[in-house]
């Protein structure tokens, strides 16, 4: 074969004529008068655009054939050019075909003009562009995307330097739950985080800008709106998380097949897609931190690479939220350690239990708990102390801390159980249940890291708490021990009176030496001491016993003082703890209206005559008791008692204070006294105390006042305390004696005098332990009367049959009986005597 | 602390309490507790008052549940009380059933040992 001639067409066999050249040729032909009328079409145009020819051949324009956007792009662009240059080249139409759909093409058209330069005819070539324009297409969606993943990772890389910077699962959560919105357009998203014990997804609430503080309230509250969720539950976003494998649901339908309750919420919400990502820090699902929700309302299908970033947002988020836990964790640990720190310190402060008990419960309502009771098992009738509230159901509660009391083991609450949140902790010390704490923890805190936090709490609690009984024991001993020795029976005759005071220092936290004592030594001769041990507590209370009881014994008819103080010097020689211990002590003849009397060490005694200035006793002093450096050297001195005349012996702590010298406090003691000669001998001594001290001074006081003559009335003013109703009786029952009333009129009185006092304390100062009850007793030949007032509240409890006994007894063995309850309540009780008409 | 307000001995299958000083609504509570320590799970149970110098409504209030308590259990209770006295007047004031007060310790002891 020799080289083809290409300067010339090739003939080959099978072609036909132009015409069909023309007819059949791979692109279509047309040809239009200038103003666009078709007159020439060839074959391939027709089948392309399935029209007829006899449809268009002088019937249809050009721009008919086209689309509306190519009708304006002719008028505006193709046919201009086409005037302007004669040619237009690869323009790209869209043809509308006979069925209305759309051709794509590549139009070349070509003017051709008569000698004279007019346009006569356009010749137009149409290409089929229908593949080249999805190419095209492809190439913009192509563009697209990448714009918008490129979009997207700028999102989240922001997200992620967000994250980095997020200190708190809180921080984390606020961070990852915008995303979605950001990055892939979704509609909402919400974000739930794992709690602590892995037992249930906590939702982070939208407004995360307020967060979850620790007593927030149960998550079933709805009117929180909070979605808590358990692990164990069906629901679809435990499910997912569960699995730890990214889920994409395209429709309501499609959750319908697995997840009934999404769909539900999909349709309710507007949702056509949503995804589920659960957040892992490493790729298995294993250790999720929880689970990022994202919903769209116009169906949403997520390519591949989408697909990814969603996992690689679910990573990050959960790797920032295993950081954020960590940070917290560390954050709440040291929140822990300064809270425990700081508990031990304040109850170490607080030096009295009942105190301490309180100091407790209030240091955790509510910094730990919203409910917090403890218990003791102290003292007859318990030590309780509450905060906050509201208290559970109270016989579930009182069975579950006798079930700790015994076993001494812990219950920590019980999701499942009635009392959520409730744990009872045993408070032990040294091996001994002491009592019990129980509270209740906000949600937040029901964890295990809380619970080893609680542990330890208890542990510290039961021991400060410990420490306070042992003290308050030791306490309550000596003061017992001083009560006892002090609350004997004061000697009562009809020819003097003697009035005692004991005030114990405000802070009340030991028992000083400070003492009192008056007894008879002979039918005329009276005996009156006041005396200060060295030391505080047991022991002090023990020596001072050990040393009134020695003056009771050496005293004799024959002594007096010099010789009594003699006696008593070589005593301390065998009771060591008594040394240097101060007394002044005095003899009172009532025969003869003489007193006698000798200060070892002590401050002197204050005399005030009837018509007479108050003076110091200040002959007869000597050095304190086995006082090794001092004058010991016993004297007594003998001064005159006119009737009337009052005698009064104190301790240090009523003269001494910081803020003034002794002389000042003695000069100013003298003037006081004088100035209350007038006042009866009943409450005398108390009242000077609190003039002398006030209520906030820090020492004991010790005050011994005897005054020559006798009662007409017995006044007596006893504190609301069931106590010192005894101490009133037995003054009342002296009294009564003296007064010649019979015994069973007396036994009477003392009966309805005691039930009155005991009503005014149980009823009337119900609610004040401080609250005070006088008691006013007068005899006359024929009568006895007792007033008894207080100022309390009179309330008549229901059903209280016991107090009403009590009133019935009064009605029995008095006479009359009337009640006042105008201003407090007054009960006024007479009983005739023995004998009397 | 213990009180030595109360004091305990046994005669036959009776208990004998003893109760001295005064009792009222100060140390009530106390004394009931240190006698439901002492007497034993069973038998009659004898509760001397003779020695005791003073009785409120609180005391007899703790003896009336006491009775109660041990009527319920079908034990035998009887209370000693002198001839006079402030026990006899305030138990007598409450009008306590005649049956259970006696005047003669040994007497008292006897019959319920029979």
């Amino acid at each position: 074969m020799s080289e083809w001639d290409v300067t010339q067409d090739l003939r080959v066999p099978w072609e036909e004529d132009p015409g069909e050249l023309y007819e059949h040729a791979p692109c279509g032909y047309l040809s239009t008068l200038p103003d666009g009328t078709i007159v020439k079409v060839n074959g391939t145009f027709l089948a392309w655009t399935g029209y007829d020819r006899a449809e268009l051949i002088g019937r249809r324009r050009f721009r008919d054939l086209l689309s509306s956007g190519g009708q304006i792009y002719h008028e505006t662009h193709y046919a201009p050019l086409l005037r302007m240059q004669d040619d237009v080249h690869e323009v790209a139409f869209d043809l509308i075909r006979a069925d209305g759909e759309r051709l794509p093409a590549l139009i070349n058209s070509v003017l051709s003009r008569d000698p004279a330069g007019n346009p006569r005819l356009i010749r137009t070539t149409v290409f089929n562009a229908t593949e080249r324009r999805g190419y095209e297409r492809e190439l913009l969606h192509a563009r697209r995307t990448a714009e918008a993943s490129e979009r997207r990772i700028k999102v989240l890389q922001e997200i992620v330097a967000e994250l980095s910077a997020a200190a708190t699962e809180l921080e984390v959560a606020v961070a990852v739950v915008r995303a979605p919105q950001l990055a892939f357009e979704a509609t909402s998203s919400s974000i739930w985080v794992i709690d602590e014990n892995r037992e249930r997804l906590v939702a982070v609430p939208q407004s995360a800008a307020a967060p979850p503080s620790p007593t927030a309230p149960d998550p079933a509250d709805p009117a929180t709106g909070r979605d808590d969720i358990p692990l164990t539950s069906g629901r679809a976003v435990a499910e997912v998380f569960r699995r730890g494998e990214l889920q994409v649901i395209g429709s309501p339908e499609e959750a319908g097949k697995e997840f009934g309750e999404l769909a539900e919420t999909m349709r309710q919400a507007g949702h056509s897609a949503i995804v589920l990502l659960p957040l892992t820090a490493g790729l298995a699902g294993d250790d999720g931190r929880g689970m990022l929700v994202f919903g769209f309302a116009e169906p949403r299908e997520l390519s591949d690479s989408e697909l990814r970033v969603v996992r690689v947002l679910g990573q990050q988020a959960g790797q920032a939220l295993d950081r954020g836990r960590l940070y917290d964790q560390a954050r709440r640990d040291e929140e822990r350690a300064t809270f425990l720190a700081e508990t031990t310190r304040v109850l170490d402060e607080t030096p009295r239990l009942t105190a301490r008990t309180k100091a407790l419960v209030e240091r955790l309502v509510p910094e730990i708990a919203d409910w917090a009771t403890v218990r003791l098992q102290v003292g007859p009738n318990g030590l309780l102390a509450n905060a906050g509230g509201p208290a559970p159901e109270p016989q579930r509660l009182a069975r579950r801390i006798s079930e700790v009391t015994l076993s001494a083991e812990p219950q920590w609450p019980d999701p499942a159980g009635p009392d959520q949140g409730c744990a009872v902790l045993p408070l032990t010390a040294r091996g001994r249940v002491l009592g019990t704490l129980a509270l209740r923890l906000p949600v937040a805190r029901r964890t295990a890291t809380e619970i080893a936090f609680l542990t330890d709490l208890a542990d510290r609690a039961g021991l400060a708490l410990e420490n306070a009984r042992l003290y308050e024991q030791e306490r309550a001993i000596a003061r017992t021990l001083q009560r006892n020795l002090l609350a004997g029976h004061m000697p009562r005759d009809s020819r003097f009176v003697v009035e005692t005071h004991y005030h114990a220092a405000a802070q009340d936290l030991e028992v000083g030496g400070d003492w009192f004592d008056a007894f008879m030594i002979t039918p005329d001769k009276l005996a009156i001491a006041v005396g200060d041990v060295v030391g505080r507590g047991i022991e002090a209370a023990t020596t001072m016993g050990q040393l009134r009881s020695a003056i009771r014994a050496l005293a004799s008819a024959e002594a007096g003082p010099a010789k009594v103080l003699r006696k008593l010097d070589r005593f301390v020689e065998r009771v060591e703890t008594a040394r240097m211990a101060t007394v002044a002590y005095a003899e009172v003849d009532l025969h003869a209206g003489t007193m006698t009397y000798a200060c070892a060490g002590h401050l002197p005694p204050l005399l005030h005559e009837p018509a007479s200035p108050a003076r110091y006793l200040l002959g007869a002093r000597s050095a304190p008791l086995g006082s090794r450096a001092g004058r010991r050297d016993r004297h007594e001195e003998t001064v005159r008692l006119p009737a009337g005349s009052r005698v009064l012996l104190y301790t240090d702590g009523l003269v001494e204070r910081r803020d003034r010298t002794i002389d000042r406090g003695l000069d100013l003691m003298a003037r006081e006294w004088a100035r209350r000669r007038e006042l009866p001998m009943p409450g005398l001594t108390a009242g000077f105390a609190d003039l002398m001290v006030g209520r906030e001074h820090s020492d004991d006081v010790c005050l011994l006042c005897f005054m020559i003559g006798a009662e007409d009335k017995l006044e007596r003013t006893i504190g609301a305390d069931p106590v010192q109703i005894a101490l009133l009786r037995a003054d009342l029952r002296g009294w009564l004696e003296s007064r010649e009333v019979d015994r069973e009129c007396a036994q009477a009185v003392l009966l309805a005098c005691s039930e009155a006092v005991a009503n005014a304390i149980e009823h009337g100062y119900r609610d004040d332990p401080f609250g005070k009850v006088e008691v006013v007793a007068s005899v006359s030949d024929t009568t006895v009367e007792v007033r008894v007032a207080d100022k309390g509240e009179w309330r008549v409890a229901q059903g209280d049959v016991a107090r009403g006994r009590g009133l019935q007894l009064i009605r029995q063995v008095m006479d009359h009986v009337s009640f006042d309850r105008s201003a407090g309540t007054v009960v006024t009780m007479r009983r005739s005597r023995k004998g009397a008409s | 602390m213990t009180s030595d307000l109360v004091r305990y001995a046994r005669r036959g299958t009776a208990s004998i309490v003893t109760l001295s000083g005064e009792i009222d609504l100060a140390n009530a509570p106390t004394i009931g507790r240190e006698i439901v320590d002492v007497v034993p799970g069973d038998g009659a149970v004898l509760i001397d008052l003779t020695g005791v110098s003073f009785l409120d409504s609180a005391g007899v209030r703790l003896l009336d549940a006491l009775v109660g308590d041990l009527d319920d259990h079908g034990r035998v209770v009887r209370f000693v009380v002198g001839e006079t006295g402030a026990a006899r007047m305030t138990l007598q004031l409450c009008a306590f059933r005649d049956d259970l007060l006696a005047t003669d310790l040994d007497k008292a002891a006897e019959e319920l040992n029979d």
